[in-house]
Parts: C-alpha cells; sequence; structure tokens
C-alpha cells in the first residue's frame, strides 16, 4: 500500500521540506520526494492500518503547523489521485477504476493545452477518459498519453523510487607536531581511508569523490578534491588516487593534520563480471588519470566530434570520463558494433599554422617553397561568420608534392597557410 | 554462499573443455585487422611488445596505428599520447571510440616517454601510441618502455613519422622495438584529374618488416587503398 501525503501550505523552502521528509522517516524509511509539498510513502511490511499510519503522519509533522491531506491506494497515482477525494481517502484494491471515474483531468497533472483540448472532445473527467479507445487516443495525443490513459484506469507501473538519505562520512587526524616526511602522510591518509571505506561499507555506499583538507603548521589549510572515476568503497582505488593527486602538491609550510571526506554518496553494489578479460578496471583508470593529471598539470583528455566546416572546429576536448557502459550481455543481445571491422583512413595530422610561399600557374599551387606541386585539387571555400566581426573566408587545396607528401594548404586573403598533412 | 573448491574445480574444467582456454593462448597476438599485416606477422602483433611504424612525412604509418586503436577500443581502452597534431574526426572516421581512448597532451619527448611509463604500469589501455617527431630519447628509455609493455601485456605503437629521426635514435629504437615496420606510399589514389573536379580518395601503401624478433622472414607487402577522410 502506497500513503501519498500532499501538504496544500506553502512549503517556505527546500531546507524545510527536507526536514518534513526526516521527521516522516519516523512512520517508515522508505519515502519518496516527488516534488516540494507531495511525498509517497511505502507502507508495505509496515504494521498497523491506513487510520494509524495517517495519526502517525500528523503527528510527525505537528512541529511544522501544516495541514496535510493523507490519501491511499494500491500504487503511485492512485494514492495521489486519493488525496484529490479529501483527507483520509483511501482507493481500494479492485476498484481503483470505479474510484477515480468522476475525478477530473486535472488529477493527471497534464499540461493544461491538453486539457483543454479533451474538454473540447467533451472528456472532463477520469471515466470519460478511460472510456476512449488506447490505440487512437494514443496515436493522436502522443507518447504520453499511453500512461495517462493506463492512469485513468487506475494503473500505474512506475516504479516507487526511495529518496536518499544525507550521510556525512569523514574522518580526521591531527598530529602533535608535524609529519617529517612524505611517508607519515601517506601513512595517515592510509589510516584514514581505511576508516573511511569501512564506514562506506557499512552504510552500503559508495563515493565519487573525496575530499581532504590538510592543515598546516603555519596555520592555513590547504584543500584538495578528487574527484574518482567510478564511485568506490574500495580502499586501495583511494590510496592510489590520492596519492597520486598529492605527488604534484607541494605546501608552505609543514603539515601538522588530515582531515578526509567521502562526497558524492551513490548507492553500494555494482554488477561485476565472472570473467572480466575484456572488462574496464574503473579503479585503475581512476588512478591512472589522476597519476597523469598530476604528471602532466593538465587533464587527459577526450575527444568529441561536431559538424562544422573549419578542420580545427570539427573536434573538441573536455576531460576524460569513462562513460557508463552497459553490460556486455546486453550489448550482444542488440548485435552492436563488436563485430565490425574497422576501416583503415589516412590521418590528417593538423600542424601549426605557418605561412608559406605559394607560386601559382593558371591560378593553381605549382610550387611550395623549394617543392613542385605534382597533383592540385581545389579550391574549397570555407566561409563563416560572415556576420559577425570574426569573417573567416579562405580556399582550401589538397595537393601532392613531389617529395610524395600530400598537404592541406589554404589562401586567406593573398596569403597562403600550412593546415596540415596526411598520413 | 560462496563455491567451494570442488564447485570451482568442476568450472575450471567445464572451461577448459569449450576451448577458451586454448583461445586464451592465441591471445598473446593481437591482431591488427588489417589482412596482409596480419597474415605477414602470423596472426597479429605480439602483446607485450614495442612496436615501431616508421617513414617520412605521408606514409600511412598513423593509418595503420588508428587501425590498431579501433581494434583496441572495440573492447577496452586506448591510449594515444598527442603531440598537438592530432586530428580526431579521422580517427573516428578509422573506427576509433573517441569515449573510450585517453588523449594524453605531451608537449615533449621526456613528457610523452613518462606518459607513456605510466599508462604501461597502470595496464588500463591494451594499445598505447606515441608519436615521435625528430625525438631522441635515449636507448635506455625506450628499453624500460619495451620492458613495461612486456610486462603489461599492451602494445606501445611508436610511431616515427614526420621529421626524419637521426640514424642514433633509429638505431636507439629498432634496438628496443619487437616489431618494426616501415611504411611508405606507392602512389596517391584520387577521382577526377584537377581543380574542384579532383579529389583525393586515399593512397596505396607499401610496408616492410625490417624486424620481427620471432620471426626470419622479412618481406615486403602492399596494404590496399585506403580511403582518405573528408
Amino acid at each position: 500500500m502506497i500513503v501519498c501525503v500532499r501538504i496544500a501550505d506553502d512549503v517556505r523552502s527546500d531546507d524545510v521540506w527536507h526536514e518534513i521528509l526526516d521527521a516522516l522517516d519516523a512512520v517508515t524509511p522508505l519515502i519518496e520526494d516527488v516534488r516540494r509539498g507531495v511525498t509517497l510513502l511505502d507502507m508495505h511490511g509496515a504494521g498497523g492500518d491506513f487510520a494509524t499510519w495517517s495519526a502517525n503522519i500528523r503527528a510527525a509533522l505537528v512541529p511544522y503547523t501544516l495541514s496535510p491531506c493523507v490519501g491511499s491506494g494500491p500504487n503511485r497515482f492512485c494514492a495521489f489521485a486519493a488525496t484529490w477525494n479529501g483527507d483520509g481517502s483511501q482507493i481500494e484494491v479492485g476498484h481503483e477504476a470505479q474510484t477515480l471515474a468522476p475525478m477530473p483531468l486535472e488529477v493527471l497533472e497534464c499540461d493544461a493545452d491538453v486539457i483543454e483540448r479533451l474538454h473540447l472532445l467533451g472528456v472532463t473527467t477520469l471515466g470519460a477518459l478511460a472510456a476512449l479507445p488506447h490505440g487512437p487516443f494514443v496515436r493522436r495525443f502522443g507518447p504520453d498519453a499511453a500512461r495517462w490513459h493506463d492512469a485513468a484506469r487506475g494503473i500505474d507501473r512506475s516504479p516507487f523510487v526511495p529518496r536518499g538519505h544525507a550521510i556525512s562520512i569523514e574522518a580526521a587526524m591531527l598530529g602533535e607536531g608535524s609529519a617529517q616526511s612524505e611517508a607519515a602522510v601517506v601513512f595517515a591518509l592510509r589510516v584514514l581511508i581505511g576508516r573511511i571505506c569501512s564506514d562506506l561499507e557499512r552504510s552500503g555506499k559508495r563515493a565519487s569523490a573525496l575530499q581532504v583538507e590538510i592543515e598546516l603548521e603555519s596555520a592555513d589549510t590547504a584543500r584538495i578534491e578528487v574527484q574518482l572515476a567510478a564511485a568506490t568503497s574500495q580502499e586501495r582505488a583511494m590510496l592510489d588516487v590520492l596519492r597520486a593527486k598529492l605527488e604534484g602538491s607541494s605546501f608552505p609550510a609543514p603539515i601538522c593534520g588530515l582531515r578526509l571526506r567521502a562526497l558524492g554518496l551513490e548507492e553500494g553494489g555494482e554488477p561485476v563480471p565472472l570473467l572480466a578479460c575484456d572488462e574496464i578496471d574503473r579503479a585503475s583508470v581512476a588512478v591512472v588519470l589522476a597519476r597523469l593529471e598530476a604528471m602532466l598539470g593538465e587533464p587527459v583528455r577526450r575527444a568529441q566530434t561536431r559538424a562544422a566546416h573549419p578542420f580545427e572546429e570539427r573536434f573538441t576536448y573536455e576531460p576524460f570520463t569513462l562513460a557508463a557502459d552497459r553490460p556486455k550481455a546486453e550489448r550482444y543481445r542488440f548485435g552492436e558494433a563488436e563485430s565490425t571491422v574497422p576501416s583503415i583512413v589516412p590521418q590528417l595530422r593538423l600542424l601549426a599554422v605557418t605561412e608559406i610561399d605559394v607560386r601559382l600557374r593558371r591560378g593553381e599551387p605549382s610550387s611550395i617553397g623549394e617543392r613542385i606541386v605534382q597533383q592540385c585539387f581545389g579550391p574549397w571555400r570555407i566561409e563563416e561568420g560572415w556576420f559577425a566581426a570574426a569573417h573567416v573566408a579562405r580556399d582550401e587545396y589538397d595537393v601532392q608534392l613531389d617529395t610524395g607528401e600530400i598537404c592541406r594548404i589554404y589562401r586567406q586573403g593573398e596569403r597562403w597557410y600550412l593546415r596540415g598533412s596526411y598520413d | 554462499m560462496l563455491p567451494t573448491r570442488p564447485d570451482f574445480q568442476e568450472l575450471k574444467a567445464r572451461f577448459h573443455a569449450t576451448g577458451a582456454a586454448s583461445r586464451a593462448g592465441r591471445e598473446a597476438l593481437f591482431p591488427t585487422a588489417i589482412t596482409d599485416i596480419d597474415a605477414l606477422l602470423g596472426g597479429g602483433l605480439p602483446c607485450g611488445s614495442l612496436i615501431t611504424l616508421e617513414g617520412c612525412g605521408t606514409a600511412g604509418a598513423r593509418s595503420i596505428a588508428a587501425v590498431l586503436l579501433a581494434q583496441a577500443t572495440r573492447n577496452g581502452l586506448g591510449a594515444l599520447i598527442d603531440g598537438g597534431d592530432l586530428y580526431p574526426p579521422a580517427l573516428e572516421a578509422a573506427g576509433v571510440r573517441l569515449d573510450r581512448l585517453l588523449i594524453v597532451p605531451a608537449a615533449t619527448p621526456v613528457r610523452a616517454a613518462r606518459a607513456a611509463d605510466v599508462l604501461l604500469r597502470s595496464r588500463t589501455a591494451r594499445v598505447v601510441v606515441m608519436a615521435v617527431c625528430g625525438s631522441t630519447l635515449r636507448a635506455a628509455v625506450w628499453a624500460r618502455l619495451a620492458s613495461l609493455a612486456q610486462k603489461a601485456g599492451a602494445v606501445l605503437v611508436v610511431v616515427c613519422s614526420g621529421t626524419p629521426l637521426t640514424t642514433r635514435a633509429i638505431a636507439a629504437l629498432s634496438a628496443a622495438a619487437t616489431v618494426c615496420l616501415s611504411c611508405r606510399v606507392d602512389r596517391p589514389v584520387h577521382t577526377g584529374t584537377r581543380g574542384i573536379w579532383g579529389i583525393f580518395t586515399g593512397f596505396e601503401l607499401r610496408a616492410e618488416l625490417r624486424k620481427h624478433k620471432f620471426r626470419k622472414s622479412l618481406t615486403p607487402f602492399v596494404v590496399n587503398k585506403l580511403g582518405m577522410v573528408q
């Protein structure tokens, strides 16, 4: 049984709303935060009946001086719809359609123009909507209409999504005096990570980021925040990432204290394959990303392509993050490109743009510096930003030199430039 | 409940009976998916080795490296140490999954070598590609990287194109390499004759196996037409 609590009064802020949800934890730990003012409580397995639950909910909300409207039903929608019938309403199992039938369409909370269209068609209640043929109604009103039609008949297959609980997991270590060596800091860090990981495991969580506060003898505090490539509760993975991060850091004064905090907590548990030969080890990737970043001073990149005319605008870079992959079994089921054979494509090297000396014959490049142009194709005109100050107009050519090299050159105004070469 | 030892033994026996174990032995080779090269190398490049792809200017070395990355990113991660001249759309056209390609920016040869060191030690990428344009890394560095590649079971591909290397640099690199492939373009392939009506569609590539630690016959071969990305 699902119980819906709808609060008609204005809840002032999100903080107050979350306090209310925390208070409702006393009734049941399974609470779904639908939106500010509406929450669903899953009462499966809870003792008592609807009257008891309703009384408990009111008792929990007494400090907030609110007037809640409580209703119950066999699924999420029915519980919500029950609150429209007045406080304390219930929709019994097996009587969903007939209880919902006289209710107005506004219970569905769909767009106002959809409701207006339905009114024009003479459909004003959920019962009238449920009487419409499913197929033609969905074809006319789009994919969301399937959900509305089901809801009007008291069917709601959407899952109950319990809200996460905010818990703070952190550990601190403050010593007398300062750390004499890097090894002492790493040792202290390992102890703190051990404590953090045991707390994470106990609460069934994983951390997707770590924050280290380093207290220095000069009374300053340095703060390092580390994003993990994948949420983890593994001690080894966390230590490797933090160690790699610290390897690239220096501090103006000796370290006298450490505080470690786990951030971005996620529910624990992840699918692990039995034969993991081809699976990517996310923890190792996180470590290597942190090490490379510490060494290079800039993050490892991932390229993304996009449609554009100039070569240099056809791609962008962003920090590398490992995209969530679907399970292997699922990939095979859909027969994705696991078996595709890659094609051999000459690679363009984008060289630093340099001005070149080009001689022309009949309007085409005949030589570049000392080198003779054997074949030339083009020009291909690229003109962009004619409406803005950054107006780019150039003619691009592919040329084959007598050395065998194939280059991409372009003319902008009266000047010629080398853009890249194929390899 | 955790599986007991006999259960595990039975699972292991069934695993061997399916022939999966013999397949595991063949995985010591990394197939390039280029039929001619695989035939010449006896199935593919040896895993845990340093491979050099040599050539001056437009030689097709990077095209072959892109195919290796495409193979690596089909089921795992690949890494490319970028000297700043990378054009990712061409990699994508070659079949590389860019979301599985670690692009490590390294402006100097020393940084590139250090990045390769970190990548190989981590064993995350099956193929690591680094380009050395006229760089002069010491023989000891190449020997160390080759050793790391061997321990990791990864393929470290060193592309020597662009600026020609010195004889000493080539000797240092070749000494550490397991396979040395020398590439050059036989002839460019194009449609049309001139002007905007013509277009380079690719080139025919000739590759020569200069060194293979585990094979004696070194024969040149021709890789078929390559398609140009536009």
